[in-house]
């Protein structure tokens, strides 16, 4: 930081500490301002929804059960989600991972959007190419990745509200292919990616996704839905234990 | 929407002031939020000293937009029959719709008796999604700002390195199996996995060099194939396109 101007581009860019700025204190402000920005509208809707409860036969206990039952529902998703953040911290850092993955977006997005900002510089996120300006630009697509979201977001709820029939009237077959299309294709296409690295990559890809086929079936079969919830937390641990053990020798663990 | 729930004459008035402040309030602060989850990659790439081409920027988010545009418009679209207007703005701002807001609002709704579409049942989302909300930021907080960045102080180095070098592919290992058992799609599932596996084990070790578009093509070319060899019988489905 106290560096001269002229040494410092140098110095820093090609860096791979990333956590040193990942962790900065402006960052840490503006994780602070998104969770101060969730509590201040969440308080307004509180407000407005206790006004306007009376008129739609909503009592004090309805207002009451339905906070209650939010809170307590999120707790399982909340604590996996927390999971989840948690093992991502090594590569993000934790002002990144809580706004990132923690609010606005998901980990399957973000982790997929960082890869491929990386990827666009001509680096990847696990080796010594991961420096500080591709974290830095990383994190900047990720960011307007979710700013996009929101701008849509935005942009279509007035019009929704509205019933606007031209955004209606999306071709439904359209509707059914195209998205499903969409994800399935860049997350194939990013997990395949991640085969040609190393054996262990394929280990830890072939154990997480086992993991993760085993507990959506259990969820299904016997219907407990926290199985759900938790498969991407239990798939990324399981996995990491697994590459863990096979890359223990090799770095001496 | 317009609800079919028989209500006072009164619910009129309060239900008009409760979409204007829920929708003016819910613009505000989303736009703010928006520009502070900006400000924070910003500051790091042009006031710390790292010498980043704004060129690179643009295309990185090209090369994000090409692979997750269409998902930027269609979830919107999606969800906002589940939420209502009101809960639009909440849900985007914090994340996490499909496994964490969409059931806590869906719970609150059969707790108190709400029926599906009612003002009743807006109001029980919004509010069970604030009480989603608070225990969200508590165990954040807690868990990954206060707990986790302890850990990553204490755990051994040998640790670290194995979950920085290896959570890639067990992160999106699990996130392909989730999209491809939640969206029920067997001919898109097989049509992308052949794409990807040309792209990724035929074309990229021929030209390395479209590393960097490599998804964006992948994505492309399924819709492409998927709409060119869609079931003719295929019919909409009503529930958000989303990975479980």
């Amino acid at each position: 930081m106290h560096q001269p101007l002229a040494v410092q581009p140098q110095v820093t860019s090609n860096s791979t500490d990333v956590l040193a700025i990942a962790n900065s204190p402006i960052l840490w402000v503006c994780v602070a301002g998104v969770f101060g920005v969730i509590i201040i509208q969440s308080v307004i809707f509180m407000k407005a929804a206790r006004r306007a409860a009376p008129s739609v036969d909503m009592s004090t206990q309805d207002i009451k059960t339905s906070f209650r039952s939010g809170a307590v529902s999120a707790i399982g998703p909340s604590l996996a989600v927390s999971l989840v953040a948690i093992a991502l911290l090594g590569l993000f850092g934790a002002p990144a991972v809580l706004t990132r993955i923690g609010l606005i977006g998901s980990a399957a997005y973000e982790v997929s959007a960082a890869s491929i900002a990386a990827g666009s510089m001509g680096a990847k996120l696990d080796d010594a190419s991961y420096t500080q300006s591709v974290f830095a630009v990383a994190f900047f697509v990720m960011s307007m990745g979710g700013a996009m979201w929101m701008l849509a977001t935005l942009i279509l709820t007035p019009l929704l509200r509205k019933g606007d029939a031209k955004v209606r009237s999306v071709n439904p077959a359209a509707m059914a292919i195209v998205p499903a299309a969409a994800l399935i294709g860049a997350f194939s296409c990013l997990g395949l990616s991640e085969l040609p690295k190393s054996g262990i990559h394929v280990l830890a890809f072939l154990v997480s996704a086992a993991v993760m086929g085993l507990c959506l079936l259990l969820a299904r079969k016997f219907s407990k839905s926290w199985l759900r919830e938790w498969g991407l937390g239990f798939s990324i641990v399981i996995g990491l234990i697994a590459a863990y053990l096979a890359a223990s020798p090799a770095i001496g663990a | 929407m317009t609800s079919t729930t028989i209500v006072p004459a009164t619910s009129n008035t309060a239900m008009t002031d409760f979409s204007r402040t829920t929708s003016r309030w819910g613009q505000i602060t989303m736009i703010i939020g928006l520009l502070i989850s900006l400000a924070g990659p910003l500051d790091l790439v042009f006031a710390s000293g790292l010498d980043i081409a704004p060129e690179q920027l643009w295309i990185a988010f090209a090369a994000v937009a090409a692979t997750f545009g269409i998902i930027w418009i269609v979830e919107p679209l999606t969800y906002f029959p589940a939420l209502g207007p009101a809960a639009m703005y909440q849900a985007f701002m914090i994340g996490n719709i499909s496994n964490k807001l969409l059931p806590a609002a869906l719970i609150a709704q059969t707790n108190i008796g709400a029926k599906p579409g009612s003002k009743r049942a807006e109001l029980a989302a919004v509010v069970a999604i604030c009480g989603a909300a608070a225990v969200h930021l508590v165990s954040l907080a807690i868990f990954v700002g206060l707990l986790g960045s302890w850990l990553i102080s204490v755990i051994p180095p040998s640790v670290l390195l194995v979950t920085r070098l290896y959570v890639l592919p067990t992160v999106l290992a699990a996130v392909l199996v989730q999209a491809v058992v939640s969206m029920k799609q067997p001919r898109t599932t097989v049509i992308a996995l052949v794409v990807s596996a040309v792209v990724v084990f035929v074309i990229l070790p021929l030209a390395p060099s479209l590393a960097m578009v490599s998804t964006a093509i992948v994505v492309l070319a399924t819709i492409m194939l998927a709409w060119f060899f869609r079931a003719k019988s295929v019919t909409a489905k009503s529930e958000p396109v989303h990975i479980e």
